[in-house]
């Protein structure tokens, strides 16, 4: 055998040996990459990232429950909770962020929710942001999913599976005290303001009032919010309504309201009184809070499991 | 004063004012900046200035020229084509045409991009043609047409898209800030893309009308007129339609419907150096662009949020128009 010969057989087996270690390198790499809910891949920060946009309230409040409130340098003009979100920079609303104002924070990591206009994500991802989306379906169950992606993304993850297992666990306690309920109480959920503006089918407030042991008068409807008819609620005949405020007043002229329509007085929750207050602030964003809301709406469906009067 | 220096007044000050504008443009935003943070940009670039000045705000204000530009020479010559002051891509119902077809293709979800459009802004390019061609073919009656009819014919097939576009998008009530895009506009999603994608196209209807100028200058004396003279006037007529169509197509395509441009601009451009279309088209361009510019400014600037455009146009246009007509009778 001649030497270059020799030489051609002994590379190829160095080549394909060099070129193992390359994949093997690239895929050690792509495993350092996660997805986001959009499924585009989204390389992993080796450590916590140290300037993070929030793009929506409720993202904002579960990076402060993992303990990152220092980190965050841009919210919504929605996020309100907790009180220290109040000096951060704003940038804009949850419909309207600004770009040039996410851009000028200069953040190494934007997290979007849906709400946010993709074409305005995809605005600020294309001017070099890392930006990561979620989008978790609307149930419950998610809760704790959405913890965990957010510890995921921001390398908090042992702060993380702590706050998703105690989400789970506190809403497997309101399961296990509404076990084998005989009766589904009829619930119509209204917002304060103007016009019976109600939840449907689509909405996480469904799947609240689902687990809480009711069933939505609205939940045919699939829709997320809807505007509801009088006569509707007449025909409906709920046994209980909520009504999602954000303050005592707002919560007082909601219910004058409602029980001042003309024929709205035969309908049982009016009759009985059964006219409830729920924080609206905690109701309407998809956050830890929820379960908070889940745990009222159950105690006061089904008093006779939570202690109160049968 | 003489007619010359009078056009040489109106070429100056709209170089200014274009000028000044895209100073402006540049200088103002939601993060505050001064004259001294572009010189130090500009002696030493980074990221987030480069960001700010060159990718977000440069690239909003060359759109929205770009789009000014093509809404007035739109407006310009459709106004010659018609012999009416009153024409505009509305009248026609290119507009609602094209805002049609965008808000089908976002509804039926067409988002990809090719040649540098989205979907939406594809579907806005081929209906905005559409419509325009089928008015042009219900209004041609046995080898010639009347104004009126194609005028009234345009402002009924208008309506007619405007009422299916608000009926999609009142099925989709969760569309929301895509609906006010369409409806009334906005530059807040500019990018070099869209830009880079448009101007050759503005480039070419400039070039085209202008180069066509003289034949619009014959229309005005009539059709018959025109063609004993030597314009071979539906050819020249058909070629002017898609240009319009085009230019019209193009704005809606990137920025929503955007209103009054292409109305007030020419308009008030013929009342400053006169009826040659030569001028006429090459002045409404620049003229248009920069109203748009500043029109965007307000539009950015006015409130902390941004307003959409199309109401800053109608808020500027809608009263000057008025006082317009007022003033010729």
């Amino acid at each position: 055998m001649s030497g270059p010969a020799a030489g051609r057989s002994f590379a190829g087996p160095a080549v394909l040996a060099a070129f193992c270690l390359l994949l093997a390198s690239v895929s050690a790499a792509a495993a350092q990459d996660v997805r986001d809910d959009l499924g585009r891949p989204f390389p992993l920060p080796a450590e916590t990232p140290r300037r993070i946009v929030s793009m929506a309230p409720n993202i904002t409040e579960i990076l402060f429950a993992l303990g990152l409130g220092g980190r965050v340098v841009g919210v919504t003009r929605f996020c309100d909770h907790p009180p220290e979100t109040a000096s951060i920079r704003r940038i804009g609303g949850l419909v309207d962020p600004n770009v040039e104002v996410i851009r000028s924070l200069d953040p190494d990591l934007v997290i979007a929710f849906r709400g946010n206009p993709l074409r305005l994500v995809e605005r600020v991802r294309r001017l070099g942001l890392p930006v990561f989306v979620l989008d978790i379906g609307e149930g419950l169950d998610g809760l704790g999913r959405l913890v965990e992606r957010l510890g995921r993304v921001t390398r908090t993850e042992g702060r993380a599976a702590e706050i998703a297992a105690s989400l789970r666990a506190r809403l497997e306690a309101v399961d296990a005290a509404l076990g084998g309920i005989e009766t589904r109480p009829k619930a119509f959920v209204l917002l304060y303001g103007q016009g019976l503006w109600t939840c449907g089918g689509a909405s996480y407030v469904n799947d609240l009032i689902a687990r809480a042991g009711g069933a939505n008068v609205a939940a045919a409807m699939p829709k997320k919010w809807i505007l509801y008819k009088r006569e509707r609620i007449i025909k409906d005949d709920p046994d209980v309504v909520f009504i999602l405020a954000r303050s005592r007043a707002d919560f007082e002229a909601g219910r004058e309201r409602l029980v001042r329509m003309p024929g709205l007085a035969g309908v049982e929750a009016v009759r009985a009184g059964r006219i409830y207050e729920i924080d609206e602030n905690a109701a309407s964003r998809f956050g830890p809070r929820l379960v908070d809301v889940l745990a009222r709406m159950a105690a006061l469906l089904h008093p006779e499991r939570f202690g109160g009067p049968a | 004063m003489s007619v010359r220096s009078g056009r040489r007044i109106f070429w100056a000050v709209s170089l200014f004012l274009f000028l000044a504008g895209m100073v402006l443009s540049l200088l103002t935003g939601p993060v505050m900046t001064t004259p001294a943070d572009l010189v130090r940009f500009l002696r030493a670039p980074d990221p987030v200035h480069a960001a700010i000045f060159v990718d977000l705000r440069l690239a909003r204000a060359v759109l929205a020229f770009l789009v000014g530009a093509a809404l007035a020479l739109s407006g310009a010559i459709l106004q010659g084509y018609f012999r009416n002051p009153m024409a505009d891509p509305f009248v026609v119902g290119v507009s609602s045409g094209a805002s049609l077809g965008a808000v089908t293709a976002t509804l039926l979800g067409f988002e990809a991009a090719a040649f540098g459009f989205s979907g939406p802004g594809l579907f806005a390019f081929v209906s905005g043609l559409a419509i325009v061609s089928l008015v042009y073919v219900l209004s041609l009656r046995r080898g010639g047409f009347k104004v009126e009819t194609l005028l009234l014919t345009g402002i009924a097939a208008g309506s007619l898209a405007s009422a299916l576009t608000s009926f999609l998008l009142f099925m989709r009530s969760d569309s929301y800030d895509r609906a006010v895009f369409w409806l009334l506009g906005s530059f807040q999603l500019a990018e070099w893309s869209q830009a880079a994608a448009i101007a050759p196209w503005v480039a070419l209807g400039l070039a085209g009308s202008i180069w066509l100028a003289r034949d619009m200058d014959l229309l005005a004396l009539g059709d018959e007129t025109a063609q004993a003279l030597g314009s071979p006037v539906r050819r020249v007529r058909k070629v002017f339609l898609a240009l319009s169509a085009l230019l019209a197509s193009l704005g809606v395509a990137v920025s929503g419907i955007i209103g009054f441009v292409g109305l007030v601009v020419p308009h008030w451009v013929r009342l400053l150096i006169g009826p040659s279309h030569r001028r006429l088209f090459a002045a409404s361009a620049l003229a248009g662009g920069t109203f748009l510019l500043y029109c965007d400014l307000l539009a950015r600037n006015l409130l902390p949020a941004e307003l959409p455009i199309g109401v800053i146009t109608a808020a500027v246009g809608a009263p000057f128009f008025l006082y317009l007509l007022h003033k010729k009778r």
